[in-house]
């Protein structure tokens, strides 16, 4: 298996009373941490927020989660499945799913947060106020660090170095898979260079950046 | 008899809305509106109250020996004084002197470097760093959990005993925003309540042709960071600002602290470098380390005679507070010091 692959599913079976999004992981090595990826890539820990879920048609909202902010979390609490709740999703055909990859920085400038948002989660920065968007964590041959790990915690919400990334996915039918490809993500970067980003900058957005670039829909 | 009663009771309430009133003086008309609202005291058990024993307890840090208070002393207007830089757990030295702690609901920022956003995410930073307090929030929530003293404390407030990080640090910064210091001299002054001494007068004109600026009046901070001159210490290189944004621009910047209550808060700036005002001025006589001249924050030296500094210094000395030093709201609280001796 090259890819890790994250699937959104959008439920919309007469039968199911009460519609989910899920986030759920395909991948069989799951059950074993750190997942193998290839031959010089392994990934320890991967959570990132998801925020602001809702589907439009047109420029109508016609669908929303009921929560604002969701951590997606496919390592530490690798058996669980990520459901994101909402309502009247089995009438809905066709669409705009959009959400952001990260925490807006409208709820990041705010205080502290419940739930998802809690400190307790180890998504927040301490040092420097704000929210990790966006952690992942691993080893591979090609990191010249100690032990060869990568650390890569994502954030930073003030200008110029906003990184939250909001994500636009077609959906047609009656299911739709939305894949986020952890393969695509760790190939096209230079890990030899960008093996350790635990504050905000130029580094960390533009890794957002390619984060967005690697959700599709299947 | 029952006309007494109710007298009795009329000025009960009345001595109880001073007390209230005396803990956190209102600001008047010529302090601007703060960024964060200021905390009431409608009861007895508030989160300024819950706050304040958080703020007082050694419980924040990994071994139990270090508080908020343990470098915010409240005799000191909160600050760190007799050490340069302040140190934490196991005796561990940090690289920059803890700043002095009032009328922070008119911050937007926290820190030397404003590196925090947010009131209620500021006590993060020290409870994690493993120079100051070693712990984490997980590790303090678990404490206070299995803690009688804390369950109740945290009843008392929200009328139940969930313990949480959002409860937790809201009552910290509820505390931390009740630390209102508007009751000085200066402030007798503007207020139509004091005059100012001669001397002070001419310390107030010499104030304002050269120090305003910066230490803008009524809170005498802008605000703003900025690069005071001071020559780089290599033994710490602390580019301030910049380990925030990483804009160059940003090198060596600081935020500008208030000068209100600074014969309690020394020693003087982020380092600590100055012990005396004597110092500090003598520093700005200078016009020495300019880093880029021609868009420097302090392009030009102030220079004042001997007579000038006295004037200068003894205007300074009206911004203290002795007031709000001694408040005994914003003491080691009782009810704490109480639960420790039965311990």
């Amino acid at each position: 298996m090259q890819h890790l692959i994250f699937f959104l599913l959008v439920f919309m079976n007469i039968g199911f009373t009460s519609a989910q999004l899920k986030f759920s992981l395909a991948h069989d090595s799951l059950l074993y941490i750190p997942i193998r990826i290839n031959q010089e890539d392994s990934v320890s820990l991967l959570r990132f927020y998801i925020s602001n879920i809702h589907i439009e048609q047109g420029r109508k909202i016609i669908w929303e989660a009921h929560k604002k902010h969701y951590l997606i979390d496919f390592t530490q609490n690798r058996l669980a499945t990520n459901i994101v709740s909402g309502t009247g999703l089995e009438n809905i055909k066709k669409g705009r799913l959009k959400f952001t990859l990260g925490v807006d920085h409208k709820t990041a400038s705010q205080g502290i947060g419940e739930g998802p948002l809690d400190p307790i989660q180890g998504m927040y920065w301490t040092w420097q106020s704000g929210y990790i968007n966006f952690k992942l964590e691993g080893v591979s041959s090609k990191c010249p660090s100690r032990k060869n790990r990568f650390q890569l915690h994502l954030g930073g919400f003030q200008k110029p170095f906003r990184s939250a990334q909001i994500i636009e996915l077609q959906i047609t039918g009656t299911r739709a898979n939305v894949v986020f490809n952890i393969h695509k993500f760790l190939a096209e970067i230079n890990l030899r260079e960008a093996h350790s980003i635990m504050s905000p900058g130029e580094k960390a957005v533009s890794l957002m950046e390619h984060a967005k670039r690697c959700f599709y829909v299947q | 008899m029952y006309n007494k009663s109710l007298l009795s009771i009329l000025i009960g309430l009345f001595l109880v809305a001073f007390a209230l009133k005396k803990r956190t003086p209102e600001p008047t008309s010529y302090i601007p509106t703060p960024f964060y609202r200021l905390p009431v005291f409608p009861t007895k058990n508030d989160t300024v109250a819950l706050g304040r024993l958080l703020f007082y307890d050694n419980i924040l840090s990994a071994n139990n020996q270090v508080s908020c208070a343990s470098c915010h002393n409240s005799y000191n207007a909160f600050a760190h004084t007799d050490h340069q830089l302040s140190h934490g757990i196991f005796d561990s030295v940090g690289t920059r002197n803890a700043p002095g702690l009032f009328n922070l609901a008119w911050q937007k920022e926290f820190m030397w470097d404003g590196a925090t956003h947010h009131i209620e995410a500021q006590a993060l930073a020290p409870l994690h760093d493993p120079k100051e307090m070693g712990s984490n929030i997980k590790a303090l929530l678990s404490k206070l959990r299995a803690s009688d003293f804390y369950r109740k404390a945290f009843y008392d407030t929200y009328k139940d005993t969930i313990i949480n990080s959002n409860r937790t640090l809201k009552a910290l910064a509820a505390f931390e925003l009740s630390l209102v210091s508007f009751e000085s001299k200066y402030d007798a002054v503007k207020t139509d309540n004091a005059e100012f001494s001669t001397q002070e007068k001419a310390g107030y004109k010499l104030f304002k042709q050269n120090c305003n600026k910066c230490h803008t009046e009524p809170l005498f901070t802008n605000g703003k960071y900025m690069d005071n001159n001071l020559p780089i210490d290599s033994s710490l290189d602390d580019k301030g600002r910049f380990l925030v944004t990483k804009q160059k621009e940003d090198r060596y910047k600081f935020k500008v602290p208030s000068l209100r209550n600074l014969s309690y808060t020394y020693p003087y700036m982020h380092d600590g470098r100055f012990t005396t005002l004597n110092q500090v001025l003598q520093h700005y006589s200078s016009n020495q380390n300019i880093k880029n001249k021609g868009k420097a924050d302090l392009e030009k030296a102030i220079h004042l005679s001997f007579n000038e500094r006295a004037d200068l210094i003894s205007f300074l000395l009206t911004l203290n507070d002795k007031n709000f030093v001694f408040n005994p709201a914003y003491s080691f609280p009782k009810k704490l010091k109480d639960y420790l001796i039965q311990e």
